[in-house]
């Protein structure tokens, strides 16, 4: 079978009453990519995917998972679709184990050797009372309810959220290893390097609207950074106003302060004129890589 | 336990089934070990009888003819109250919880995520709540009879059977408005305070009914006046006043399929 797009919505929009939750939202996710879902809180990355889900319904648009009508054919879709709620809340009143039992068994059945390979790997104590676990181990459980009968496609809501950086490390090879298979994630975040880390393309979205979907290679050569370039003595600024991606240059005490977009190189090539004392680069926070693409879509209008 | 939504939902319910059928036998050995006693007291009964009318209109007791006749006695004490009181409180309580109370909890998201169709949670939710109250009403049921029989009380156990499944059915058009408002809003609070509510108000209505005649006309619209009024212990089951009670709850249930379908869940 083959599919052009696993997930793609078309104009979908939702509003909570006048709240906006997402506004004209075009994705496409492709088979076989992890596809992440970057934005700050509050900018609609729930709302997308429980609209994918048939949770909520859109206000305008439509949304298609394997060419499938999201709210025509939602239960076919949650056959095929590994889910990781965002707010995890579980069952409490009764063991991992029986909550996984359960949930295959809405499903027509479990792989147990697949399951218990996973809550080893994940280092999850299935036999103990959801109750009395911690954060982490409660996001294990629901990973491993996500992942366990191997669907053709993931859709997770912050998947890392409370998880250690073992097991972190563990879900990121998870990730690969389901790439691999040619199965597809859809993953919401708001940590960037996570995202650079295991996604092959990003969409980020900020209030409601979605900025812009780059591969990860050309969110990078966009990247922004702030530089602060101490010198031996005082430089001319007109040496640098000039070079290209290099904005916000402010020169006090020997001390050069600028942001850079994209590439570095120009710019340390005109520092080199002067003796440099030290080099301090401050790495984007994921705010001002909104900002520039934020800026970047508003400029382009 | 954990094959499906259905049988699941029955084995969160277990202790508290077990718990409330528990009272409700405890209060029907108690309200029948003392039977025995009021019967031998003429002055109970004579005082019961002049009460004033409209007091024991009030309560449901209106048809109260003979407090020391098996029939009066238990109907004053149990069914005019007590019994579809704690069955309505049990089944409100459930009725509320069953789709807003894993809403509010944030349990439904990953929970309808599998492929269950909406309709099929509301369905088997509902089935838990049928189930636990004829649990219920035959815990009660079994308790009253092995009373009945054990101090050679004359009273039917067919009648006591009817009786039961009365009570079981107001207290059923109340636990499915609960359940359905629920499904309407998804508000746990909201949908037991409405229930609970109009419980309260619909009782005193056919309460005061019987005394008030300008409400006289009115009291049809109590689901109370159509558990009441057949005095079915006396008299068994009236077919009219049952099917308006089941009438409701299967409005009340119709009703909780598209509103639960059509909404955004919450979480
Ligand atoms: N049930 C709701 N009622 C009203 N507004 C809502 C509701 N759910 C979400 N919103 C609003 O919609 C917007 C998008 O919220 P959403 O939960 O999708 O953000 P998010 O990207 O998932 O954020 P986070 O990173 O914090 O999880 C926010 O402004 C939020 O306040
Ligand atoms: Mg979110």
């Amino acid at each position: 079978m083959s599919q052009d797009a696993v997930i793609r919505t078309s104009g979908l929009t939702k509003y909570y009453g006048k709240q906006l939750g997402i506004d004209a939202v075009n994705l496409e996710v492709k088979p076989g990519e992890i596809f992440g879902y970057l934005g700050p809180n509050g900018a609609g990355k729930t709302t997308t995917i429980r609209t994918l889900l048939d949770f909520i319904r859109p206000t305008r648009g439509a949304a298609t998972v394997f060419d499938l009508d999201s709210r025509q054919s939602s239960v076919e879709i949650h056959r095929r679709v590994g889910y990781l709620n965002g707010e995890l809340a579980l069952y409490n009143n009764m063991t991992g184990e029986d909550l996984l039992r359960y949930l295959g068994n809405l499903r027509g059945g479990l792989d147990w050797k697949y399951v218990n390979a996973l809550a080893e790997r994940f280092q999850c104590d299935l036999p103990r009372r959801i109750q009395g676990l911690s954060l982490g181990n409660k996001q294990k459980l629901g990973l491993i309810q996500a992942f366990m009968h191997q669907p053709e496609l993931l859709i997770l809501d912050e998947p890392t959220n409370g998880l250690d950086p073992l097991i972190q490390h563990e879900f990121y090879d998870l990730l690969t290893e389901t790439k691999l298979a040619g199965r597809t994630v859809f993953l919401s975040s708001h940590i960037l390097p996570e995202v650079e880390k295991v996604c092959d393309r990003v969409g980020i979205i900020r209030q409601g609207k979605l900025v812009t979907v780059e591969t990860i290679e050309t969110l990078k050569s966009h990247s922004v950074r702030k530089l602060e370039i101490h010198f031996a003595a005082n430089v001319p600024k007109d040496k640098f106003v000039t070079i290209p991606g290099v904005r916000d240059i402010d020169i006090q005490n020997n001390v050069l302060t600028c942001t850079v977009v994209g590439s570095l190189d120009a710019l340390v090539k005109a520092s080199a004129q002067f003796v440099v004392v030290n080099i301090v680069s401050h790495e984007p926070s994921l705010e001002e890589i909104f900002m520039t693409y934020y800026e970047g879509a508003n400029h382009a209008k | 336990m954990l094959n499906n939504m259905f049988l699941k939902t029955l084995r969160d319910q277990r202790r508290s089934i077990l718990y409330w059928g528990i009272g409700l036998i405890g209060m029907a050995v108690m309200m029948a070990a003392f039977y025995p006693t009021i019967k031998n007291m003429p002055s109970v009964n004579a005082y019961l009888q002049e009460l004033p009318q409209n007091l024991k209109e009030l309560f449901s007791m209106g048809g109260l003819t003979d407090y020391s006749s098996p029939v009066g006695y238990f109907s004053a004490e149990l069914f005019s109250f007590m019994v579809p009181l704690l069955l309505l409180v049990f089944g409100v309580g459930f009725g509320a919880n069953a789709i807003a109370g894993d809403e509010e909890k944030g349990t439904l998201g990953f929970l309808l995520a599998n492929p269950v169709p909406r309709w099929r949670v509301v369905v088997d939710k509902f089935g838990v709540l049928l189930v636990s109250m004829l649990v219920l009403g035959m815990m009660f049921w079994a308790g009253m009879a092995v009373c009945v029989l054990g101090l050679n009380i004359d009273l039917s156990l067919l009648r006591l059977a009817e009786a039961t499944f009365g009570a079981m059915l107001v207290a059923l058009v109340f636990s499915s408005l609960a359940f359905m408002l629920g499904c309407v809003k998804g508000n746990k609070g909201m949908s037991m305070g409405i229930a609970g509510g109009l419980a309260v108000l619909t009782y005193f209505l056919n309460g005061l009914g019987g005394m008030v005649s300008a409400l006289k006309d009115y009291r049809f619209l109590s689901p109370f006046y159509h558990y009441v009024e057949p005095n079915t212990l006396a008299n068994g089951i009236s077919p009219e006043h049952v099917l308006v009670l089941i009438g409701l709850t299967v409005v009340f249930f119709a009703i909780s399929i598209p509103a639960f379908m059509r909404r955004d869940i919450a979480v």
